[in-house]
């Protein structure tokens, strides 16, 4: 099977701070895989998600997602697939605080221009109701718990049915319970729509529930 | 259009203080430059009549500020005197305004009256809309005498109809017939402050001839000298004319020449332009130093917001786009806020029955103040540039994924 992702990076220098990461790191990621990538504080995960996720193109080297060169699409190409073939599952705290959970869960909706599509409403209804976020739709962030907002990042992250979710520290500030439920939304996503899903973690236990697990170490 | 409705609706306006701040911002910067591009306008249109008037051996006569004249000392022979000295000896122009009567008029305004001899009418070139051109040959106390009418005047005065009035220099009964309409918005500038205007649109034009210098009164023959203009003359000439006044009148008049004038306009009017102009600059340029300094703000307080949507799809284009649209409607209110109140207060002279500022536009607005309004416009459109250019490079200046989590 063809790879989705194929990342040949030589580095990935900031100018300012006068130093680089992933030198001469290479990603090949297949569709539906379940990857998680660990390392230590500084080691550029977060930065290897920026990469994937389309939100830097500043680096050496080539990245190709779905065999096209990333370096060729125009910034609202970018955007579009971002909108499209990406899920992003941040933080719990990456939510717009002055609009609803169900206003925040629809804004990639606005920009795909398929607020009126029957279908997403369907999907909407049915992420909504599996995640058991519904009876706090008209609620603001703020007035939620960590983990219905954690679960409202995910349901946003999934409802344009993206080929790729990425996800960054998902179960950082939750409890068991919650992470559990979380890395299951994950899973189940997986499963059902053979979502490739790559997570950066510093959670081992959530890491080693993952298919391949990368280190990513500091190479001077 | 949904994208910028909702940025608008949800995202700037969940933050009133700083959408306020900025509009009054703005609206100062508008304000301020509109108020200067518009007397600088006023100011030129007032320098090319006085263009027109201070030609080549044109002496301009002045009373002089330090003249101890005591006006209950003058007598009509006296005055005659001057006059048929200035008639044996010169050309000139006389245009004497200021006698206000109460004309009855469909606007209730006071009507003043404007004389006008025929080297002031042909310097001035009034643009009639009806009717036809005045004529000076007329015979005091037999004939009609010919009066040009101002826009307001021509509905209740059409032309071909007459007005028996008092006239207020002869102080006599005479009969007017209005022989033209005046353009709407006619207008003189005052010539030693060249951005003050007085509108015609309620005024009568009444020429003179020498028989009607000979019947009007003192105030008409004084006045008539502080506004004098001596053509095809020498500054010795007017020296000569100074020292006769003096003799018969007691007054002491200052008479400048063509270049005297441009010196005038010089040192007081274009040097004052200037220093209006720097300051203003300067003002504006502070204004929208705090203009975007605020919008800057706004984008660290919106930054989560702003990424957040990028994350999910907008692009920096199409965010460019949004904040170039937020600021067209931000100045497009404040531009309709501005016509709002510089109409009113066009507006202002007709509610106060003030003849002399009574003007006619579109939407209240005279073609000086859609001028004025153009060129805010186009100082719009630069500060539109530098504010979200810059907001643009902040938001851009700070990854994605850093954003988010603010």
């Amino acid at each position: 099977m063809n790879s989705i992702i194929k990342l040949e990076i030589q580095k990935k220098t900031f100018k300012k701070k006068g130093f680089s990461i992933l030198n001469d790191f290479d990603l090949e990621v297949k569709p539906g895989e379940r990857l998680s990538i660990v390392g230590k504080s500084g080691v550029g995960k977060t930065s290897l998600l920026n990469i994937l996720g389309l939100l830097d193109t500043d680096y050496q080297g080539n990245y190709k997602l779905f065999d096209s060169p990333v370096k060729d699409l125009s910034r609202n190409k970018l955007a579009e697939w971002r909108n499209q073939k990406i899920g992003f599952v941040l933080q719990e705290s990456s939510l717009i605080n002055s609009l609803t959970i169900e206003d925040n869960i629809k804004l990639p909706l606005m920009y795909g221009n398929v607020e009126k599509n029957l279908t997403v409403q369907e999907r909407f209804k049915r992420i909504t109701n599996k995640i058991g976020i519904e009876p706090i739709l008209k609620k603001k962030p703020l007035d939620c718990s960590g983990g219905q907002r954690s679960r409202a990042v995910f349901a946003r992250a999934v409802i344009m049915n993206p080929q790729i979710i990425l996800s960054d520290e998902p179960t950082a500030s939750l409890d068991s319970e919650n992470k559990e439920k979380i890395i299951n939304l994950l899973f189940d996503m997986n499963k059902e729509f053979n979502t490739t899903v790559i997570t950066v973690t510093h959670d081992l236990d959530v890491a080693n529930r993952h298919e391949r697990i990368i280190t990513l170490e500091r190479n001077e | 259009m949904r994208i910028l409705r909702f940025f608008i609706l949800r995202i700037f306006l969940k933050r009133p203080i700083l959408v306020l701040g900025m509009i009054t911002l703005l609206f100062l910067a508008n304000y301020l430059s509109f108020t200067t591009v518009r007397s600088v306008i006023s100011t030129f249109q007032g320098y090319g009549e006085m263009e027109n008037l201070n030609q080549e051996g044109t002496i301009i006569a002045n009373l002089d500020p330090d003249s101890e004249a005591d006006f209950n000392e003058i007598n009509i022979e006296d005055t005659q005197k001057v006059y048929e000295y200035l008639n044996n000896n010169y050309t000139y122009a006389l245009r004497v305004d200021g006698f206000v009567t109460s004309l009855p008029n469909e606007h209730k305004m006071e009507v003043p009256f404007n004389y006008i001899d025929e080297e002031a009418y042909k310097i001035n070139q009034l643009k009639l809309s009806q009717g036809d051109h005045l004529n000076f040959n007329y015979k005091f106390n037999k004939d009609d005498i010919p009066i040009l009418v101002g826009a307001g005047l021509a509905t209740t005065y059409p032309v071909g109809s007459n007005i028996e009035i008092t006239d207020p220099v002869t102080q006599q009964l005479v009969n007017l017939k209005v022989q033209g309409v005046l353009k709407k918005n006619t207008q003189s500038s005052n010539f030693y402050a060249p951005n003050s205007k007085n509108y015609h649109n309620f005024s009568i034009f009444l020429p003179i001839n020498e028989e009607f210098i000979q019947n009007a009164g003192l105030d008409l023959h004084v006045n008539g000298l502080m506004d004098l203009v001596l053509l095809d003359s020498t500054k010795e000439e007017a020296m000569n004319l100074r020292e006769n006044i003096k003799e018969n009148v007691g007054l002491e008049f200052n008479f400048f020449n063509q270049q005297e004038n441009f010196d005038f306009f010089e040192d007081y009017y274009l040097n004052s332009l200037i220093i209006i102009c720097t300051i203003t600059l300067i003002l504006t340029i502070i204004i929208v130093g705090l203009a975007i300094w605020n919008n800057l703000v706004s984008v660290r307080l919106m930054i989560r917001d702003f990424t957040i949507n990028l994350l999910v799809g907008l692009s920096y284009s199409k965010l460019r786009a949004i904040f170039y649209s937020y600021f067209g409607i931000l100045f497009s209110i404040i531009l309709v806020i501005l016509s709002v109140i510089t109409a009113y207060n066009r507006y202002g002279s007709w509610l106060r029955n003030d003849s002399t500022f009574a003007t006619y536009g579109i939407f209240g607005l005279i073609s000086m103040d859609w001028m004025a309004l153009l060129i805010v416009l186009f100082i719009d459109v630069i500060i539109a540039f530098v504010i979200v250019e810059l907001t643009i490079k902040k938001i851009k200046s700070i990854p994605i994924s850093v954003g988010v989590l603010q």
